[in-house]
């Protein structure tokens, strides 16, 4: 049981609320975590994701419902009963103890003895690459080692489950991106359920094995990243995901000879008959039309594969050229649909455009309840 | 635009005429604070019949001599010796007493929550505002019925106890600046709440603990109300009582004086120059750098 080798929980919340005086962070999370599972908690600042995994962690108690390890509630235990380890944001790291006793320390407390400390500290050190770093002091550290250090002290006690609350957020660019596949193959290396808070949906899509998208305290979808992207369960979770954001059109459905009519303000997008026995219910009803704008192609550079596809008009009224991709914002009259295209084309301001839209890829969203029905 | 940044630049910082007047007036408050202390050295250097004569400002004629620094360490009568070694005695264990109770209390404030946290700080606050004089009465009876009156212990106590509301207050200031996060790791990795404190901010600590070591020490150290009402033993007098022992009944030597109240100085001074480095940093909060 060791190095490498850990045990593993599953983790469940049960109708966790939690209020801080007024204000309620959370509204009823219910979530199954899977042992040796990445999951990821992403939403945008202020909705209650790092309040969650504080409540996993012990820092905080539920005001209602239970935190379940396997088959023991721990919903009223302090942290060092839960056999847990987190890396924080700020990373935490003690600037009075050398990176040795950094890692040492909950080793220490849990009074292992000294010759296995010595080798699970230099065990971690190696995994994180920070071994030549063991005897210097935090303040000698930079950024992305003081991070390291901090996920070596998580790893070194082989916690059940691991914690991160957005621990990428203060390292620059090219160091994050580093270390997001770091950590992830350590996390399959070492198979310990992992909960990991961010902001950042780059992040959470590379990373997690599933996605808990959170907003208001409430937790709008969970599952995997293919399935958040192509399959969003509702308009926050299609807006939230996804660069540059979906585009949401207000329609109306009309039955038609043979389909249905998405009726704008600014043009019609024609669907397949398949569509009337889903969308029955809305006929005559305004609904949120979802396009990505990645699913969508100027004429020359649409995909062979296309099987149903419409086409839409506008005028080019912005143009950001990213290099790999071109972002055209269409103005179609009252809106401007944005569309995301290959980096060779270059359109020029003022030119009218024709579009043709993926049909396959459309989302069609409730107007009042804001769910997808397609 | 270019006169605009020329004029701030010279206004703000650079202006030389700027840093001249700056600088008189810090001289001239900085003479006037040191004089007193210079009168006090000089007059404890020389012979006592020169300062009369010419006065302690005056340079020639200038005679050098310890002997009043000989005169008032061995005195007979009234040996300022013994009162140092008195003020050790109270003053260490009256710092130690109340940092160690005060950091304890200090801290359950700034991290825990209890129903009547804010009514408890707030007496706390009242309590640091109660001049020594309206509590003496009781305390000497207090000591009395203790049978601790003129003894070590009394003092240390009420030394102690007079100590606690202030250093409460002021490391439960510190406490509160330091990153819960790095407490939370701890708690994390298993740590019990005192072992928290004791691994964990302790240590983050020194800088405000030193701090307050400083300023209570002092203060003990000069304090002289307190040892006049409850020690009346010579040999268990402090030094700020031995002091005003050494002038005599109808006249006064100023330069047994000076050189008395230089050593009595000494200690606190020490002490702060000592540990001045962390003394500072107490006060500005220990800037993380993170």
């Amino acid at each position: 049981m060791f190095m490498g080798d850990t045990y593993m929980v599953d983790v469940h919340l049960r109708g966790v609320v939690k209020r801080f005086g007024k204000t309620i962070a959370l509204r009823g999370i219910d979530l199954d975590i899977n042992d040796g599972e990445f999951v990821v908690l992403l939403g945008p600042s202020g909705c209650g994701k790092t309040t969650t995994l504080r409540i996993i962690a012990g820092l905080e108690k539920p005001t209602k419902g239970k935190v379940i390890f396997g088959n023991r509630e721990v919903t009223y235990l302090p942290p060092r009963e839960r056999n847990i380890s987190m890396v924080f944001q700020s990373y935490a790291v003690w600037p009075h103890m050398t990176v040795y006793d950094n890692i040492a320390f909950p080793l220490k407390i849990k009074k292992v003895p000294k010759e296995e400390i010595d080798k699970r500290v230099k065990w971690a050190a190696e995994l994180l690459q920070i071994s030549e770093l063991l005897n210097r002091y935090p303040h000698q550290l930079s950024g992305g080692q003081r991070q390291r250090v901090a996920v070596a002290r998580a790893i070194v006690v082989e916690p059940q489950v691991l914690l991160m609350d957005e621990p990428l957020s203060n390292l620059d660019a090219l160091l994050r991106v580093k270390m997001r596949s770091e950590i992830k193959k350590l996390q399959r290396r070492i198979k310990v359920t992992t909960i990991y808070v961010t902001h950042d949906q780059v992040e959470a899509m590379t990373m997690g094995d599933r996605i808990a998208v959170m907003s208001a305290g409430k937790i709008m979808q969970v599952g995997t990243p293919w399935e958040i992207y192509n399959k969003p369960a509702n308009v926050f979770v299609a807006g939230f995901i996804g660069s540059p954001q979906m585009n949401f059109i207000d329609v109306t459905i009309e039955e038609a000879q043979d389909g249905i009519n998405l009726i704008s303000s600014d043009f019609t997008i024609k669907l397949p008959q398949e569509y009337i026995s889903l969308l029955k219910d809305y006929v005559g009803k305004t609904m949120i039309l979802g396009i990505r704008p990645e699913h969508m192609y100027p004429i020359g550079y649409v995909p062979a594969s296309l099987q149903k596809k419409d086409k839409i008009k506008g005028i080019v009224d912005f143009v950001e050229a990213l290099g790999s991709d071109t972002i055209i914002h269409l103005n179609t009259g009252s809106k401007i649909i944005v569309v995301k295209t290959s980096g060779t084309y270059r359109p020029k301001i003022g030119e009218e455009l024709e579009i043709v839209i993926d049909l396959d890829k459309i989302h069609l969203f409730d107007k009042n309840t804001e769910k997808a029905i397609i | 635009m270019k006169k605009l940044y020329r004029f701030r630049r010279t206004g703000l910082i650079g202006s030389p005429f700027k840093i001249l007047i700056l600088n008189i007036i810090a001289w001239i408050i900085g003479i006037l604070w040191i004089t007193p202390f210079i009168g006090i050295f000089m007059t404890s250097i020389r012979p006592f019949r020169e300062v009369v004569l010419y006065g302690w400002w005056s340079l020639s004629p200038f005679t050098f001599t310890l002997k009043n620094y000989i005169d008032a360490l061995f005195n007979p009568m009234f040996s300022l010796g013994r009162g140092l070694l008195n003020s050790f005695i109270i003053a260490i264990p009256s710092t130690l007493i109340p940092i160690t109770i005060a950091a304890l209390t200090a801290y359950g404030f700034a991290r825990f929550s209890l129903p009547i946290k804010k009514y408890l700080f707030a007496t706390i606050l009242f309590l640091m505002a109660v001049p020594q004089q309206m509590t003496i009465i009781p305390i000497f009876f207090l000591l009395k019925d203790l049978h601790l009156l003129n003894t070590y212990l009394g003092l240390i106590l009420v030394h102690s106890s007079w100590g606690i509301p202030w250093i409460t207050f002021f490391l439960r200031n510190y406490f509160s600046l330091l990153p819960a996060e790095l407490e939370e790791a701890a708690r994390v990795d298993g740590a019990s709440d005192f072992q928290v404190f004791r691994i964990v901010v302790l240590p983050l600590a020194i800088p405000g603990l030193i701090s307050a070591a400083v300023l209570q020490f002092a203060w003990v150290w000069n304090d002289f109300f307190f040892a006049l009402m409850l020690i009346f033993d010579p040999n268990k007098m402090v030094v700020t009582q031995m002091l005003p022992r050494l002038k005599g009944q109808y006249q006064v030597d100023w330069g047994l004086l000076s050189s008395g109240s230089i050593i009595a100085m000494l200690a606190p001074l020490l002490i702060y120059g000592f540990f001045n480095k962390y003394y500072m940093r107490g006060f500005r909060g220990w800037a993380m750098k993170r």
